[in-house]
């Protein structure tokens, strides 16, 4: 494994996109479905600082290093003027943990099957939401929001049709990330940004424009 | 709290086997999940221990000494080869039906096409004599369903170049645990050949 793998969280623009346009696109999402959070739970919800990675597409599992870790996904593809692919990740005892607080009910056991797919759901509509309305409102573009898909299965196996669909237009994936935390320290989340090719074009001119 | 879990399990049970027949429900703590949990660890079996050896996307690995090579799939194919004669083994997790699809990628281990004659090419490099060779294969899901009704049905397209490259190659292909909309969790005895498949969170399964 000799190919090189970046991680920024500055801007430091390669050929095409400017990766800073697209971290500060993801960071004002990201704010925004912490607020939306803090409120559903009633307590402080934090964001790391968001991250933008470029690396070869098959890079990314050995990157995140979660293999078979339980993960719930829940997925939610924009489509429109620009496209765009968005994944909220909790590890399976995280999402459970979620949905007993939503259902204001004491013990992660007490939650039924049903009760928690539909609050994981709602997380899901809401965090992407969030997300949403920062991407039209910065690109000006019309996008639509397909209903949410979740799924339960091992981390790799979750990200690899993703890592794929990346492939197939580009040698490199380029995805945005942040992690959510609970007041007690508790990672609660992953939410990744697999923008399409169309999407890092139409961010990048976004830019110039703003600029010039 | 998860880590604890999983701490606990294995102190109260170490066996994989075992651990498999407690009761669970479609979103609990899975046992036999948390018992994977580890990155490292050793299966216990009733004759012998194997060492796992985990294989990344994109990958292959062709191994000569008893352990066991796994790995997770989704809409990728694992590709396991047995050679029955001198009890060795390889896997590749291929992403793409083929090589064509991009240029100038000398990962010959992404694509179906050129990953089941490089498996089978380091297979008869490592052992004595080039007989026995048998095919494994388990994955080509598909998930999520806008991802599919997008981007064409890749899970399925995958499934289809591996067939496609074994027969090629002259290599047999004994099982399969493919498409669904599950992932699945490959573990390839390369001593026995044996292959076990765990489809998202259900039991797991020999093939």
């Amino acid at each position: 494994m000799t190919e090189s793998v970046t991680t920024k969280n500055v801007e430091q623009s390669p050929e095409e996109v400017d990766l800073g346009i697209v971290l500060e696109l993801g960071s004002i999402g990201a704010g925004h479905a912490a607020t939306s959070l803090s409120e559903i739970f009633q307590e402080p919800i934090s964001i790391e600082v968001p991250k933008i990675h470029t690396m070869p597409p098959h890079m990314v599992p050995s990157h995140y290093k979660k293999h078979d870790v339980p993960t719930t996904a829940v997925y939610m593809q924009l489509r429109g003027e620009a496209e765009c692919d968005i994944l909220l990740m909790f590890e399976v005892e995280e999402a459970k943990k979620i949905a007993a607080m939503m259902n204001m009910v004491e013990s992660p056991d007490d939650v039924d099957p049903d009760m928690e797919a539909s609050a994981i759901d709602e997380l899901g509509n809401i965090v992407i939401g969030s997300f949403l309305t920062a991407l039209s409102d910065f690109t000006g573009a019309n996008l639509v929001p397909n209903p949410p898909e979740r799924a339960t299965d091992s981390f790799d196996a979750i990200l690899d049709s993703f890592l794929i669909k990346q492939m197939l237009s580009s040698d490199m994936a380029m995805l945005f990330d942040t992690q959510f935390k609970r007041a007690d320290g508790n990672i609660s989340g992953i939410l990744m940004m697999f923008p399409s090719r169309d999407l890092q074009r139409t961010l990048t001119e976004k830019a110039k424009s703003w600029v010039s | 709290m998860w880590t604890r879990l999983c701490n606990l399990l294995f102190t109260v049970n170490p066996l994989n086997t075992s651990l498999a027949k407690l009761p669970q429900n479609s979103y609990g703590a899975k046992p036999s999940l948390a018992s994977s949990f580890a990155t490292s660890k050793v299966v216990q079996n009733s004759e012998k221990s194997f060492q796992e050896v985990r294989v990344d996307m994109a990958d292959m690995k062709v191994e000569t000494k008893p352990v066991v090579l796994i790995t997770n799939v989704g809409s990728c194919v694992a590709i396991c080869i047995h050679d029955s004669v001198n009890k060795s083994g390889g896997l590749a997790h291929i992403m793409l039906p083929d090589s064509k699809i991009t240029k100038n990628d000398v990962l010959v281990s992404k694509y179906a096409d050129t990953a089941v004659p490089a498996l089978a090419e380091a297979l008869r490099k490592s052992g004595r004599s080039s007989f026995g060779l048998s095919a494994k294969i388990a994955g080509g899901a598909n998930m999520f369903s806008n991802l599919k009704a997008n981007s064409l049905n890749i899970g399925e397209k995958n499934v289809e170049a591996v067939k496609e490259a074994l027969e090629n190659n002259g290599i047999k292909l004994l099982a399969e645990d493919v498409r669904g909309t599950c992932g699945r969790r490959v573990a390839f005895n390369i001593v026995t050949g044996k292959v076990h498949v765990r489809c998202g969170n259900k039991e797991v399964t020999e093939i």
